[in-house]
């Protein structure tokens, strides 16, 4: 299933999901087998992530309110990164910025380290930046523009579908120079306690709940002319090859890890049956 | 980590809502404290997987207690004796309990995790002694078994017997001198009355919480210690008592 996206070689076309896999060091012979991994949210400075309760499970999914905790840019180049290199997959830094310029510093430090970016203007779990970036055109583009400047590896965007059109914010943002697009990410979510009349969490949703919208959205943005990298409750080689069918061109694999790390390896083997080798 | 699809050997009700399921579990030796995800269902729901701690492993002879506390619970309850079940596991830090005379702290099912830890002190030859409040009477499991191996044993309930005591009740006028570390499992409303009377000896939670993935992908079961925050599955189930700050 080896497959040349952005120009580099990748040894297949399923990859793992931000923020599901931490830094693909805990089940390295998974990370081992699969096209690339996107890391947790990076931002620039340390972020120690929201108060719990974090997780809520919800009907065929969970709600998640982590709240990108991560060691910071510097911290992840100088602990973490030396470690991800020695794993035998692609690298993509998913980059959570709360300004412009936040993005360029991020990327900047990171330089050619990595394979890739992942522009994340799309979190739902943070007071700024995030989806607040991600629903509006103008600011993608600039942001997508920004960090084109500053670098030559691929720049994939991805995108929220909370209350805005992923058609023409990710149109915006191939205009602006990015060279993939990636969706969807959490859709907003609230669960409530009944008993004492309050809400129990408020964060994003994902798992099966949510992919008959994905691979809407996916099917939505397949003629922007970019690669699409579709997500969104992805359990079984079959649910990535519908992903194939609505126009992504690699599939991401989220929530399914958290209910089995091994996961990966298993929608590696279902899809070869579906497209061959 | 691996996962596994076991046969049930044997399911045990102790309660009208506690039951056990016995699988026989070749795999890896686990510690106390440490836990096991059960797959509720193959189908995607429930969808995530239930953290049970080994409440015993006796060659090979894996028990994993469950109290049904919700809608994926009382599934895994209808599964009956020769039924497969796929668990993964174990997951948490592995722990090495101190060779010192202990005293165990149970609060209702809080007790499963605690008999474990009881096996291992047992077959080192470590003496200690155990306080178990539970709510009412008919709550009580596993009483004989930790008789068996423990000193003193001091079982109390909020309901059934004349004299109405917590497990906290008690350890609040028992003279703490004559233990060097005290282990406490319970529901968090116990842990933090433990926590306020700063008892004179070190003293470790084997704490409980939704866990997203149990082996430290997702970052969801996040509890502060020591002003950060530590993932219950990967940097505990057991944590040093006083670290905590349960008002984060």
């Amino acid at each position: 299933m080896k497959c040349k996206i952005f120009g580099l070689d990748f040894k297949n076309p399923v990859f793992l999901a931000s923020g599901t896999f931490e830094y693909g060091l805990i089940y390295r012979n998974v990370t081992n087998k699969v096209g690339a991994i996107f890391t947790k949210g990076i931002t620039l400075e340390p972020r120690k992530g929201n108060p719990p309760p974090r997780i809520y499970e919800a009907a065929c999914g969970l709600i998640n309110w982590v709240g990108l905790e991560n060691p910071g840019v510097r911290a992840f180049c100088r602990d973490v990164l030396p470690q991800m290199k020695k794993l035998k997959t692609r690298i993509f830094v998913n980059v959570a910025g709360f300004s412009p310029e936040d993005f360029m510093e991020i990327v900047d430090e990171l330089g050619s380290r990595v394979d890739g970016f992942e522009l994340n203007v799309s979190c739902p779990n943070v007071k700024k930046g995030g989806v607040a970036f991600g629903r509006d055109p103008e600011v993608c583009a600039e942001v997508v523009a920004s960090v084109r400047k500053i670098t030559k590896l691929p720049v994939i965007v991805k995108l929220t579908a909370n209350f805005c059109d992923p058609l023409i914010v990710g149109q915006r943002c191939v205009e602006a120079g990015a060279d993939g697009l990636s969706l969807i990410n959490t859709l907003h979510a609230m669960a409530f306690d009944v008993r004492n009349k309050r809400p129990l969490i408020t964060g994003g949703l994902s798992g099966p709940a949510i992919k008959p919208f994905a691979l809407f959205c996916v099917n939505r943005v397949k003629d922007l002319g970019v690669p699409i990298i579709g997500m969104g409750g992805i359990m079984t080689g079959r649910d990535a090859y519908e992903f194939l069918l609505a126009g992504a061109t690699a599939v991401s694999i989220g929530s399914a890890t958290l209910r089995d790390p091994y996961a990966p390896l298993r929608i590696i083997m279902e899809l070869k049956e579906f497209i061959g080798n | 980590m691996i996962s596994r699809k076991l046969k049930v050997i044997r399911k045990t009700w102790y309660t009208q809502e506690i039951f056990g399921f016995e699988f026989d579990y070749p795999g890896i030796h686990p510690m106390p404290g440490q836990f096991f995800q059960i797959q509720v269902d193959e189908g995607i729901d429930p969808f995530l997987n239930r953290p049970i701690s080994v409440a015993s492993y006796k060659a090979t002879r894996l028990l994993l207690i469950i109290k049904v506390v919700g809608r994926g619970t009382r599934m895994l309850g209808e599964k009956s004796t020769g039924e497969d079940v796929t668990i993964f596991g174990p997951f948490g830090k592995r722990f090495n309990p101190r060779k010192k005379k202990s005293l165990l702290v149970a609060g209702g099912i809080g007790i499963a995790p605690l008999h474990f830890l009881a096996e291992h002190l047992y077959s080192n030859k470590i003496p200690f002694d155990l306080v178990y409040g539970v709510r009412t009477t008919k709550d009580f499991i596993l009483k004989k078994e930790m008789r068996r191996m423990c000193g003193k044993s001091l079982f109390v309930a909020e309901q059934g017997f004349a004299r109405k005591e917590t497990a906290v009740s008690v350890i609040r006028r028992m003279r703490m001198e004559d233990y060097e570390v005290v282990y406490s499992c319970g529901p968090k409303q116990m842990l933090i009355e433990m926590q306020k009377l700063k008892l004179p000896v070190p003293v470790y939670a084997f704490c409980e919480d939704f866990l997203g993935c149990g082996c430290g992908l997702c970052l969801g079961c996040a509890i502060m210690c020591k002003h950060e925050y530590k993932r219950i599955c990967v940097d505990g189930p057991i944590f040093e008592l006083r670290e905590i700050d349960f008002e984060v």
